[in-house]
């Protein structure tokens, strides 16, 4: 009986045993015999105490997981979840299991979210068996979890094309599936879009469940609040599934272990699993009802209810205040519970708003991502046997990297430099800030809004706050830029990560409207570094501007490979000014930012015809570089301004004030180019790049098109 | 619990104890209200096995290994553990000493573990406060962990239980939530 909550391979000996031929075969490929199978049980049980171990222990090297993909006779039979109501408990287990070794052999050879979605394997299972996608509406939160959900309705076919281009969205998508009932990607969103289904749903008459699945990272945004507090006074029914498994910063480990859940929801939510139900006073309570029956039943409900909010851990009347009814908490990997509970409140009839606290263990089933310290959670390929994950080997590292780096060179030398970020710490490269400098990092949880103006509240009492959070996370705290530190003037400094097209997340997570949405500002300082070495000496920029706020920008990706500054400590730059990189005629592409690598090759892909054309960098979008843009409006017949961001940012800008300079009443012609007026797909970088029209290739055809050699144009293009 | 709540009827408690079936595994429901302890006792059975077995060090608690007070905050534990953790470390331990280096070093770990999880941490601090103060293995958290699980599905039963009872007063007519109102009108 204590092996049926017992890991993987138990049940996998059963699913063999169907196919004598494939069971011998992984038999010996896993353990070679019973005997072996359970001190191989005993064991992992052992390592799994371990797991949180920094150091790691003598941990066997050899296969703790399958090589090959192991048979799924089970999932084979099932396209859509029509195809699972017939299934008795034992053989949704056996589902389960089957959809985990699926999740684990996809992932390993796409890369993407598998700790996550690990752990919400039987809920999902559960949930596809009790209710009825997709009349009932499932919205995952945030949609990194929702890899079992797709294989189950009808994706699994498709799932080798995750996150790539034309593939998958690695996040749920509307228009890729029915199933789908919410575009996610950012946090915290899905109760607020479950309760408008739900209302929707009441004002058309349907009778369908509304379900959302959210975890306790995202809880920890007010949005989640803001839905709650919305929810429970419109009282309209729907399900609120809190997924547990107490990770609430992503990566979920600092580089010194795993993070400890920041924040006091977290603690209110482990007190609710460790108190100990009192059903004693309850039972008295309900046999006092009894007793009394009758006409003093709704007394004796009132005492129960009054019982009950004393009795039930503290932090489930956080719920039930704000409307929802709580129930839980429930092993999130123990199917029985789930369906039973899943069942129960379906077919409740009128149940107002409820809260189902599932606790899960991220990475659940895969004994390496069990033990990492950061639970697997974003992968790239990796062995499933071994665990390992292929890192491809660059010669320079990661704009995040180098920007910590930036960062704690600067911190070294004035301590009142302080770091903020929003749950970000593995992602924002603040890990290491945090390592050198533990008392003067912040990790707010998932709240970019609260961020900002603790940025702004630190700012007013003379420290300089550095917030490090992604250009598209950013768009959720735009009032707070305007409104607390723009208006202002308080010096806070954005360090917006992720800016630009960002490849395998999608449109989701792509910063392409940050130029627009900062230039506006009247007192922003707005600049981006070409590449590495720019970048360090833009963080020592911001440093020094100590008189009204000033933000950078830079992509995701590595370094070009630029010579950095000695000890990592850049030199603040001349504001407003850029630089002339490539001195030529005729035409002058101005660039911003990383794209100005893209204007060198095309500058070098114009040379081969004979051309030789001029390649600034402007490095500050405001304050512009005035005399730069008069310059060579004014020696070349073509200025065109490159720059990875949507209309409005930088070209518009330089438009702006040549028109308002009287440079364009000339013969000199300014042509732009921007990222299209539409989304990018998902997809690799250098695919939407070019879906874009962002390439060097594209450059160089623009700038030939423009000075009539629509010939050379074509050529360059095909 | 300290809920001061006085029920009518409450004299007829200790019938009603009697007659639950022992989903806590109590045998002492008998002895009246003292349901905090009475999962401790079948508890206690397997930890004094599991003591005896595992001859695990009887009387240091885990603030003792770590040098800390009870009331050590989170800061202070993991300082406390970092500092022993570089002592005991194997890697660094001299030869000679290397085997006890590294059993106290795993005590160490398990204590970092348990602190520093503020449920684990809750339900030890109930054990120790009840005078027991084994180091945990993890046969014992596997028990451990049964128990909880347990006493969870106890209480989702409990809660279902009340969300049907309340689901059939929820629309009656006083109820004017906007929610209940649609309600009405969709079973008109």
């Amino acid at each position: 009986m204590a092996f049926s909550s017992f890991s993987y391979p138990c049940n996998l000996m059963v699913v063999g045993a169907s196919d004598p031929q494939k069971q011998s075969l992984f038999a010996s490929s896993l353990f070679g015999g019973a005997s072996d199978l359970l001190c191989f049980h005993q064991q992992h049980r052992l390592l799994k105490g371990r797991k949180r171990s920094c150091i790691s222990a003598s941990l066997s090297e050899g296969g703790e997981y399958h090589s090959q993909r192991p048979p799924t006779p089970l999932l084979d039979t099932i396209n859509y979840p029509i195809h699972m109501k017939n299934l008795s408990i034992k053989e949704l287990k056996q589902l389960a299991d089957e959809v985990r070794s699926d999740v684990i052999f996809h992932v390993s050879k796409t890369g993407g979210h598998l700790g996550s979605s690990l752990g919400v394997v039987e809920l999902t299972v559960a949930l596809h068996y009790v209710f009825n996608a997709p009349q009932d509406k499932m919205l995952w939160d945030v949609g990194h979890q929702s890899y079992p959900h797709k294989i189950l309705t009808g994706r699994r076919d498709k799932m080798h094309t995750m996150r790539q281009t034309n593939g998958l969205s690695g996040f749920t998508k509307r228009s890729e599936s029915e199933y789908d009932s919410f575009g996610t990607g950012h946090s915290s969103t899905s109760i607020s879009a479950a309760l408008g289904m739900a209302v929707g749903r009441d004002l058309k008459g349907r009778k369908n469940s509304v379900i959302a699945v959210i975890g306790d990272g995202a809880m920890t945004a007010g949005q989640a609040y803001e839905a709650m507090n919305n929810a429970g006074y419109l009282d309209s029914d729907m399900i609120v599934i809190l997924n547990d498994n107490k990770q609430v910063s992503l990566p979920t480990a600092n580089l010194d272990g795993p993070i400890p859940p920041v924040g006091a929801l977290s603690s209110a939510l482990s007190r609710l699993q460790s108190s100990r139900p009192l059903r004693e006073l309850r039972e008295v309570a309900k046999g006092v009802t009894k007793q009394i029956g009758g006409p003093m039943h709704e007394i004796a409900a009132k005492v129960d209810e009054y019982a009950r909010g004393m009795i039930s851990g503290s932090g489930s009347t956080l719920f039930e205040e704000l409307g929802l009814y709580y129930i839980g908490p429930v092993d999130g990997h123990n199917m029985d519970d789930l369906v039973t509970i899943l069942k129960e409140v379906k077919s409740t009839k009128t149940t107002g708003p409820v809260l189902i606290h599932v606790v899960t263990e991220k990475g659940r089933g895969y004994p390496y991502a069990e033990r990492a310290a950061d639970k697997y959670h974003g992968v790239t390929k990796f062995d499933p046997a071994t665990g390992k994950q292929f890192k491809g080997s660059a010669p320079t590292q990661s704009y995040t990297n180098y920007f910590a780096e930036a960062l704690i060179a600067e911190a070294e030398a004035d301590k009142d430099i302080v770091a903020i970020h929003a749950a970000m710490g593995g992602g924002t490269g603040l890990n290491y800030f945090l390592r050198r400098f533990p008392e003067r990092c912040f990790d707010v949880g998932i709240a970019e809004q609260h961020a900002v103006t603790f940025a702004a509240g630190l700012a007013c009492e003379g420290l300089k706050p550095f917030c490090a959070i992604y250009s598209s996370f950013l768009q959720r705290a735009y009032d707070q830029v305007i409104h607390d530190v723009d208006l202002q003037k308080l010096p806070v400094r954005f360090a917006m990560d992720r800016a630009g097209l960002v490849g395998a997340d999608g449109p989701t997570h792509s910063g392409s409207f940050d130029v627009t949405y900062m230039a506006c500002l009247p007192n922003m300082v707005v600049m981006a570094p070409s590449d590495e070495a720019e970048l360090f000496h833009m963080v020592a920029t911001a440093a020094a501007i100590n008189d009204r706020p000033s933000c950078f920008r830079y992509p995701r990706g590595n370094g070009i490979g630029a010579p950095l500054p000695p000890g990592n400590k850049g030199v603040p730059l001349e504001i407003g000014k850029g630089r002339v990189l490539i001195e030529g005629e005729r035409v002058a592409l101005l660039g911003y930012g990383t794209a100005v690598q893209s204007c060198f090759a095309a500058a070098s892909l114009i040379e081969s015809h004979g051309l030789r054309i001029t390649v600034a960098d402007a490095r500050f979008c405001k304050p512009l570089d005035q005399a730069l843009i008069r310059g060579l409006a004014k020696s070349h017949e073509v200025l065109i301004t490159v720059e990875e961001g949507s209309i409005g940012g930088f070209g518009s800008h330089v438009a702006q004030f040549m028109a308002l300079d009287g440079l364009l009443d000339g013969t000199t012609k300014w042509r732009p180019i921007v990222l299209p007026d539409r989304y990018i797909d998902h997809g690799a970088p250098v695919d939407q790049m070019v879906e874009a029209g962002l390439t060097p290739a594209h450059i160089a055809a623009t700038v030939f098109n423009i000075l009539g050699q629509t010939r050379e144009a074509l050529e360059i293009m095909s | 619990m300290r809920c001061g709540v006085i029920l009518p009827g409450a004299s007829m408690a200790p019938l009603h104890l009697r007659h639950r079936a022992g989903a806590s595994g109590s045998g002492a429901g008998a002895l009246g209200w003292t349901p905090v302890k009475n999962p401790g006792l079948r508890a206690a059975g397997l930890k004094t096995r599991a003591a005896v077995e595992e001859g695990g060090k009887v009387g240091a608690s885990f603030y003792d290994l770590l040098g800390i007070s009870e009331g050590g905050s989170l800061e202070e534990i993991k300082r406390a553990y970092k500092k022993m953790a570089r002592k005991y470390h194997p890697d660094v331990s001299p030869p000679d000493l290397a085997g006890e280096y590294t059993r106290r070093f795993i005590e160490l770990q398990e204590a970092y573990e348990t602190l520093s999880d503020p449920g684990r941490r809750a339900m030890y601090d109930r054990d120790l406060a009840r005078g027991l103060q084994f180091a945990l293995s993890s046969r014992r958290r596997f028990d451990q962990e049964l128990e909880e699980k347990a006493a969870w599905r106890n209480r989702w039963q409990d809660q279902l239980e009340t969300l049907k009872m309340r689901s059939m007063q929820r629309d009656s007519m006083e109820n004017l939530s906007w929610g209940a109102r649609m309600r009405r009108q969709r079973d008109e």
